[in-house]
């Protein structure tokens, strides 16, 4: 479009101004289609990219590859600081592992002087999840197994990493274990390692509160909290959780059973003098036949 | 077009389109600065501004509808409303261009700056009625600053680098015709 101005200015200038509306006319017509069918000018605008960037490729590729070779040089620089600082870490880790051998070494010797400890009562049937209720007022799931397993009141329940909660009603061949995080939960524990004993309370939140701990300011985020067979409720000793200090400024329990995914519980079978003393709680409360349970434990890889 | 244009026109057109291919290129280079970054200038709408505001005969309106919607295309902006603006942009510079000859530097990079404001606040309002997602404000306007602050040095660069002056008084064209 040469630009005449002077002789031929007169009939220049209209066709000039056509031309401009035109292309600002096509331009904003562009822009609707755009606007009125976004995925089809999206898919125009897919292949305009396609028809364009390749061609620049064979440019893009080494001016790219320089740029990162710059970024590369760059990064020498800090070589030697990362060096030091790996080997710092290095130092670290060695005094970790050591401490890892140790507590390998420790562990093996308690686990050796639990299972002589350990009462062969203390058995556990596996049972399967069969229904997570889900009410924001109880906090329960309902297993497989029941009475005709020999499933009774109270017996602690975990999922192999930790305390879930503890039978509280036993069917024919369901039981229903009340969980750790339900507002009726009041277990006994034991914080470790200051030995605090304290209650576990459900308030239907994922954390548990601690209550009536003697020396709170003995407690602290981190420390574990084991079950404690005060009160005869569950075998002392089941991994429950770590302490968190909660956003309300409570010590609460983070449980260590996952309970995102309860799927198989291990009921424990205990024996204690420990039958429960909530009254509403019992549903035969009465007469273990000793002879039934061995039956029971010798049935239990079938019931498992 | 009138009669068939000069060697030195093209050559001058090839230049221009040569810059904003240029321009394309570096944008397309996959070094990007990612999210959060600084937006950079439009070095394309300047490069249009400051070739149209000194010779507008280099920058014809359907050459520069062309690379324009390609930016928009290839940058993944709404395609066409941008590319309208500035050809109106570059219009309402071509058609006062003889009155912006003896401008100052200053008065021209203010004036720049004020229709850069105009075309900016054009495409928003634009966007916001048809109910686009714009970016937020801030970046926008950031984008308006650093595009106004690129101007000098692309004006540098062509009058310089490249040796683009003004149609001086009496200038003529190759065919002969008053500039």
């Amino acid at each position: 479009m040469a630009k005449d101005r002077g002789s031929s200015e007169d009939y220049v200038r209209p066709i000039r101004r056509v031309l401009v509306g035109g292309t600002v006319l096509v331009l904003l017509a562009v822009f609707l289609l755009w606007r009125i069918d976004s995925p089809r000018a999206e898919r125009v605008r897919a292949a305009i990219v396609d028809a364009v960037v390749p061609n620049m490729q064979w440019a893009l590729v080494p001016v790219t590859k320089a740029a990162n070779m710059v970024a590369g040089f760059q990064s020498y620089a800090s070589l030697y600081e990362q060096n030091q600082e790996l080997r710092r870490e290095l130092r670290q880790m060695r005094a970790w592992r050591e401490a890892a051998l140790q507590l390998e070494q420790e562990n093996a010797k308690l686990l050796d002087l639990a299972r002589v400890r350990l009462d062969p009562a203390l058995t556990f049937v596996t049972g399967v999840v069969l229904a997570d209720s889900g009410s924001p007022f109880r906090q329960s799931v309902l297993l497989n197994v029941g009475r005709r397993d020999g499933i009774r009141d109270g017996w602690a329940t975990t999922d192999g990493l930790g305390l879930v909660g503890r039978i509280f009603g036993v069917g024919e061949t369901t039981s229903r274990v009340i969980l750790l995080t339900d507002t009726n939960s009041r277990v006994p524990v034991t914080i470790q390692p200051s030995g605090q004993r304290a209650m576990l309370m459900g308030d239907n939140s994922a954390l548990p509160v601690l209550e009536f701990i003697e020396y709170p300011e003995q407690v602290r985020p981190g420390d574990r909290i084991v079950s404690s067979a005060e009160g005869a409720v569950f075998p002392a000793g089941l991994l429950v959780g770590q302490v968190v200090l909660g956003t309300d400024r409570r010590l609460r329990a983070s449980l260590t059973a996952d309970y995102a995914r309860l799927e198989f519980l291990r009921v424990l079978r205990s024996h204690g003098p420990g039958a429960i003393r909530e009254p509403g709680a019992l549903i035969a409360p009465e007469t273990p036949p000793l002879p039934e349970v061995e039956l029971l434990a010798d049935e239990e890889s079938a019931d498992g | 077009m009138a009669e068939p244009p000069s060697i030195r026109l093209l050559m001058w057109r090839t230049v221009f389109v040569a810059l904003t291919l240029l321009v394309f290129f570096i944008r397309l280079l996959p070094l990007g600065e990612g999210a959060g970054g600084v937006p950079g200038p439009d070095v394309l709408v300047v490069l249009a501004l400051a070739w149209a505001i000194r010779r507008p005969d280099y920058v014809p309106v359907l050459l520069v509808a062309l690379l324009m919607l390609l930016a928009d295309f290839l940058f993944m902006r709404p395609p066409g409303l941008w590319a309208a603006i500035t050809v109106l942009g570059v219009e309402f510079l071509r058609n006062r261009e003889q009155g912006f000859r003896d401008l100052p530097f200053l008065v021209e990079w203010g004036m720049i700056a004020i229709l850069l404001l105009a075309m900016t606040l054009a495409n928003a309002v634009v966007l916001l009625v048809l109910m686009v997602d714009q970016p937020t404000l801030g970046l926008t306007l950031l984008k308006l600053i650093a595009t106004i602050m690129a101007y000098p040095l692309v004006v540098a660069l062509t009058v310089f680098a490249l040796g683009l002056r003004r149609a001086a008084p009496g200038e003529v064209d190759d065919m002969g015709h008053r500039l």
